[in-house]
Order: C-alpha cells, then sequence, then structure tokens
C-alpha cells in the first residue's frame, strides 16, 4: 500500500468510509509521502474527521505531508473545457450550453472518469497551483459501488475514441489496471447485507475490470464477548444485545474469512463522535 | 393503525444503510396483515429485498407472491426502459433503430436520470393496474436519493430543452462532417476541431442518431412522466423517512425531510431506525473483567448518543410531527419472522398515518 499512486476507498453509505480514508490518509503521511484525500460526496465531512477548514474545492494543506480536496466532478470537467477552447466568449456558451449540461451530467463515466483523471493529473504534478502529491486517496461516493469509478475508463473508451478526453482515459485505464499503482480498499460493517454486497463488490470487481482489492475493512465491530462471560438474561437488556450483535458480527466476519482471500483488518466501535479522536483510534487499528 | 389511515401508495427514501429496504418490507407485511394486496417494489441493483423477502431474480419480471396478500418486485431500469421503447415507437423499425443503437445502452442507464426515472414509471405502471390495494416503493441507495423525485420534470425540461432540439438538427452532412460550422467559418472550423478533440465526433454522431430515432417516442414519453409527477404529489401518496440513529445521521435526516417538504410532497412519519436503548443494567456481573466494563460503557455511550440524536432530530422537525425510533434489534431482520418483529416493533408506534 505504500507506493500506489492512487487508492480508491470504497463502500456503502454509513459504513465509516469518510473515516476510514482519513486514517489512511494520516498513515501515508507519517511515511513521508505526500498525501491527498480527495472527496467526492455531495456534502463535505472528511475535514471534519481531521479537525481542518472546509476545503471548498481547493486544496487545503491539514498536516505535515497531508492535503484535502473536496470536489464535484462538475468542476474537473468544465476545467477541462476552459483549457480547450481558450476563447472566452466560446468558453461559456460552451459551459451555459444545455448540451453540454446534460452531456456531462448523462454520458456513462464521464464524471467518475474526471474525479480519476484529476488524481492521476494531481500525482504527475499537472494541476496548475497544486502542490506535489504523491498518492492521492479517493473517498468514493457512497452512490452505488466503487466499481463504477473504476470501471469508467473502460465505458468512456468506449465512446470517446480520439482527442485529449480519450488519451487522458486510456492513461487512467492504465492506472486502474495497474496492481502496483492503484489500490483499491472495501470498508463494511460485519452485517449480513453489507457483508454480502461487499463480497458482491469484490465479484464486480474482478469481473469489470480485472482487479482484487487490497484491503478490507471491517468496520464498526461490537466488543467480543468477555471470556467465561455468562449468558446474558431477559432482563440485561444492554447485555444481551451486546452479545447477540457481536455474534453476528462473528458469523458475517466468519464468512468473510472463508470467502475473502487477501488482508483484512478489523476495526472496532469507538465510543467516540466523528472527528480526529476517532480518526486516530482508527488509525491505531489499521496500523497493527 | 387502522386501515383508512393507509395511503395506497407509500415511498420510503433516506440515506444509504438505514435500513429502507428491511423497513419497506416490513410495512409491505404489516399491510398485508391487514389483508390488503400489498406489493413492495424495491429498486437497488444489490437486489437486497431479495434476501429480506426470499424472492429471486424471478421477481425482476412479475410480481411475485411472498406470503398471503403480500407480493414484492424487484426493478430493474434497463428491462423497464426497453418496454417502455417498445410501447411508445410506432412501428418496429423505429424500435429496433433505438435498441440496436451503440450508444443506447449506456445513454438508458446514464441520461438524465432516466434510472431513477424508471422506478417511479414502473410504479405508475403497477399502481394504474388495479392490481395492488397498496403499493410500497424502496428507493434507490443514494445519499442523493431524492434525485429520482425529480426525474419525471427533469425528462420533460430535458425533452423540451434547446439540447433536444439542437440535436434533431440535420448537423452532419452525408461525409460525416459537422454541417454548420461550414457556415461559421474560421471559428467553426475551431468549434468543430475543438469538439473532435475533446469528446470525439463518432460519440456526437452516435448521440444525434440516437436523439433522432427516439424522437417519435416523445410525446408519449412527456405525457407520461407528467402523470408520474402528478402521482408523486397526490396527497395519497406517503413519504415515509428513514433516518440512521446518533447526533450525525440528523443533517441527512433533516436534508431529506426539508426537501420533501419545501417540494410539495407529502411527508409521512420519520423513523429513526436502529436506535440503541437506553442502558439500565449496568451493574456488571460480580467480579467484572474490564472488557466486561468496557463493553457495557459503549452501550451506554451509545444509547445516550441515540437518544439525544432521536430528541434533537424532534425539535428541528417540528414537535408535532410523527417522530417514531425503532431499536436495534437483537437479530437482524433477514427472514419474514425477523420482518415481523420490526413491523410490529413500528405498528405499535405508530397509531395512523
Amino acid at each position: 500500500m505504500t507506493s500506489r499512486e492512487l487508492i480508491v476507498v470504497t463502500g456503502k453509505g454509513g459504513v465509516g468510509k469518510s473515516a476510514v480514508s482519513a486514517a489512511l490518509g494520516r498513515i501515508l503521511a507519517s511515511t513521508g509521502r505526500q498525501t491527498l484525500i480527495l472527496e467526492i460526496d455531495p456534502r463535505e465531512n472528511v475535514h471534519q474527521m481531521l479537525a481542518a477548514p472546509p476545503s471548498d474545492g481547493e486544496v487545503v494543506r491539514v498536516a505535515a505531508n497531508l492535503y484535502l480536496q473536496h470536489l464535484q466532478p462538475r468542476t474537473v470537467l468544465d476545467q477541462l473545457v476552459r483549457e480547450r477552447v481558450r476563447i472566452d466568449f466560446l468558453t461559456k456558451r460552451v459551459l451555459e450550453s444545455p448540451v453540454y449540461h446534460h452531456f456531462t451530467e448523462g454520458a456513462p463515466g464521464l464524471r467518475e472518469l474526471a474525479v480519476l483523471g484529476h488524481s492521476l493529473l494531481l500525482v504527475q504534478g499537472r494541476v496548475p497551483g497544486a502542490p506535489a502529491i504523491d498518492v492521492v486517496i479517493v473517498d468514493a461516493p457512497a452512490t452505488g459501488h466503487g466499481v463504477a469509478l473504476l470501471r469508467a475508463p473502460r465505458l468512456v473508451s468506449e465512446v470517446i475514441r480520439q482527442g485529449p478526453v480519450a488519451s487522458l482515459t486510456e492513461e487512467v485505464a492504465e492506472l486502474v489496471a495497474s496492481p502496483q499503482r492503484c489500490g483499491v480498499v472495501v470498508v463494511t460493517l460485519a452485517e449480513e447485507m453489507p457483508v454480502t454486497e461487499a463480497l458482491e463488490l469484490r465479484a464486480d470487481l474482478e469481473s469489470a475490470v480485472q482487479r482484487q482489492p487490497d484491503l478490507l475493512v471491517a468496520n464498526g465491530l461490537y466488543p467480543p464477548v468477555p471470556v467465561g462471560a455468562a449468558e446474558a438474561t431477559e432482563e440485561e437488556g444492554a447485555r444481551r444485545l451486546w452479545y447477540r450483535r457481536r455474534e453476528l458480527n462473528d458469523v458475517e466476519l466468519e464468512r468473510l474469512a472463508s470467502r475473502w482471500s487477501g488482508p483484512r483488518v478489523e476495526v472496532p466501535l469507538f465510543p467516540l463522535d466523528r472527528g480526529p479522536a476517532l480518526v486516530s483510534e482508527i488509525e491505531r487499528s489499521l496500523a497493527s | 393503525m387502522t386501515e383508512r389511515a393507509w395511503p395506497p401508495l407509500i415511498i420510503v427514501v433516506g440515506a444509504g444503510g438505514v435500513g429502507k429496504t428491511t423497513l419497506a418490507a416490513a410495512l409491505g407485511l404489516l399491510s398485508a396483515e391487514q389483508g390488503e394486496e400489498t406489493l413492495v417494489m424495491t429498486f437497488d441493483p444489490s437486489l437486497r429485498l431479495k434476501d429480506s423477502l426470499g424472492v429471486g431474480d424471478e421477481a425482476k419480471d412479475e410480481e411475485v407472491e411472498v406470503t398471503s396478500h403480500l407480493w414484492a418486485s424487484l426493478l430493474d431500469a434497463k428491462q423497464t426502459f426497453d418496454r417502455l421503447v417498445a410501447r411508445y415507437a410506432p412501428d418496429e423499425k423505429a424500435r429496433d433503430r433505438i435498441l440496436h443503437n451503440r450508444y443506447y445502452e449506456h445513454l438508458a442507464g446514464g441520461l438524465a436520470g432516466i434510472l431513477e426515472y424508471m422506478a417511479v414509471e414502473r410504479l405508475f405502471e403497477v399502481s394504474k393496474s388495479g392490481r395492488f390495494q397498496r403499493v410500497i416503493l424502496d428507493t434507490p441507495p443514494t445519499r442523493q436519493a431524492l434525485d429520482f423525485l425529480e426525474a419525471p420534470s427533469r425528462i420533460v425540461g430535458f425533452l423540451d430543452s434547446g439540447a433536444l432540439r439542437l440535436a434533431l438538427r440535420p448537423w452532419f452532412d452525408a461525409d460525416g462532417k459537422l454541417r454548420p460550422t461550414a457556415r461559421l467559418g474560421r471559428l467553426g472550423r475551431r468549434f468543430e476541431s475543438y469538439l473532435d478533440e475533446v469528446v470525439g465526433l463518432d460519440l456526437l454522431r452516435q448521440m444525434v442518431e440516437f436523439f433522432q430515432a427516439f424522437a417519435p417516442l416523445f410525446d408519449g414519453f412527456r405525457e407520461r412522466a407528467r402523470e408520474v409527477e402528478s402521482l408523486l404529489r397526490s396527497s395519497r401518496t406517503l413519504f415515509v423517512l428513514v433516518a440512521g440513529p446518533g447526533e450525525e445521521k440528523i443533517p441527512d435526516a433533516l436534508f431529506f425531510a426539508r426537501r420533501l417538504r419545501e417540494t410539495g410532497y407529502t411527508l409521512g412519519p420519520i423513523v429513526v431506525n436502529r436506535m440503541h436503548p437506553p442502558v439500565e443494567d449496568l451493574q456488571p456481573q460480580s467480579d467484572p473483567a474490564e472488557d466486561e466494563v468496557d463493553g457495557l460503557a459503549l452501550f451506554q455511550w451509545l444509547g445516550e448518543r441515540d437518544a439525544r440524536g432521536f430528541e434533537e432530530l424532534g425539535q428541528l422537525v417540528g414537535e408535532d410531527h410523527p417522530l417514531v425510533g425503532l431499536p436495534l434489534l437483537e437479530n437482524e431482520p433477514s427472514n419474514l419472522e425477523t420482518l415481523q418483529q420490526l413491523a410490529r416493533q413500528f405498528g405499535e408506534r405508530v397509531q395512523e398515518f
């Protein structure tokens, strides 16, 4: 994980993807790599995890070697038009045209491609005004599967076959296809539905881009049932719920163990609200 | 919950991972228990209702009976879209021209919220058929789950927008060269080469062809989109908002509640799902291990966090708005029995909509 240029953190909403992205960012930054966390979700929240001001589209330095950028895919596309057209009134007309609007909203994979393309340009030092970046961590949108993101280059290359978008697409496809350069981290809860979906995601990744995830993070685990603890009685509501939910966790962890080859890490549930203290705890769990 | 108080259409919305699908299924069970023919529809690529209700891929084609009075179906956007095309195409030739367009498959999934639109389209189809007394729709698991509400008006907007008129113009001449640019002289050539460079003229040709093939369908499509829109806004269509527990989930819930109210949809009960109950039995067993103390402290913290979130949300949405807290269950509802447990919990807390 320490030499990758791009790490895509994926998982469905509410599994703690942003906290894991932030913790990964801190770990990579601590190895001296210039790390940027790229957040795509329409509402910003990674900055809260790192006690930083909101990025507002800009690259913000949050700590030594660690940067954050919150981005709307649209912005990247608009920027591309500005660079290519270079005639003010024409640029304006293109950007305001409903054709452009519907095209960029609707064209399959284009927004996802923009995110990956931007990441690639960042690590290659091709984004004007941005600091030198060694690795970009993409906190993938909760919408659907991260597979859509990784499949995008292939999809776009099917419909756009020439010009700068096509060549960027090709570069991105190469990056995504390379296990040495691009890592995939799947975050899940150890519950039935999320685990089922994580396993589906793994299968989709395999069939769509012939890639396997590098790491599975089983997040938010209830504490293990203490050794030798007596069965919780009907009256002991909390204890009963705790033991029972942990048993459910264990069933799912076992399912993962039998069906998920490759590194897995378990992160417990902490009595902490989202914020830097929580990120530190997750960082410790990930590092071990 | 009296029979009369249940509207014929219930749409379950909320952020991803809060248990929407499960709750939709539980509502379906409740409704079916009243003897109403009830259909639960889910629109979800991971097909989770399948797990909860024990229905398989066959539910993609038609409604599948789950238990007495309860039916389930899985929405498949591409399939619904194909059906629509077949219905509105004036003849077979027009239909095939669309279905075989190289761009169709991609466009069908992505264009202007068509995917989301298909959910409401299918809903409309089913509710028109009169086969069911109640339909419960689970919605796509996205943070912007309300996008699908706007899908009909976005489709109409798109059909009426200049984009379409532009696309329908004869852009390309017989040689596949862009036509209007010739009239624009140097600037036109520049524009053409820009287009070619950035997106590739081949893509544009495909798109234009797609729209031209699609044109005969627009009128039927537009009218349908309007009907769907008014169905969603009907006072007999109720939205049940599901939220996760804890303070940090409040912004999500508020966001949905505000959008629904502002845009004139009928917002029913807000359900805060999977709340950790308050901890009363803090007395550990005799000679407690350190783990035991830590574990119970965590549950105490979770219980307090969730209660705080519930209270804050209640104040923010207004005290007279129905707010329902559902506890985290010992078993994740994944079969009919455990769904019934959840259904009962809900039924006890909501007397009427």
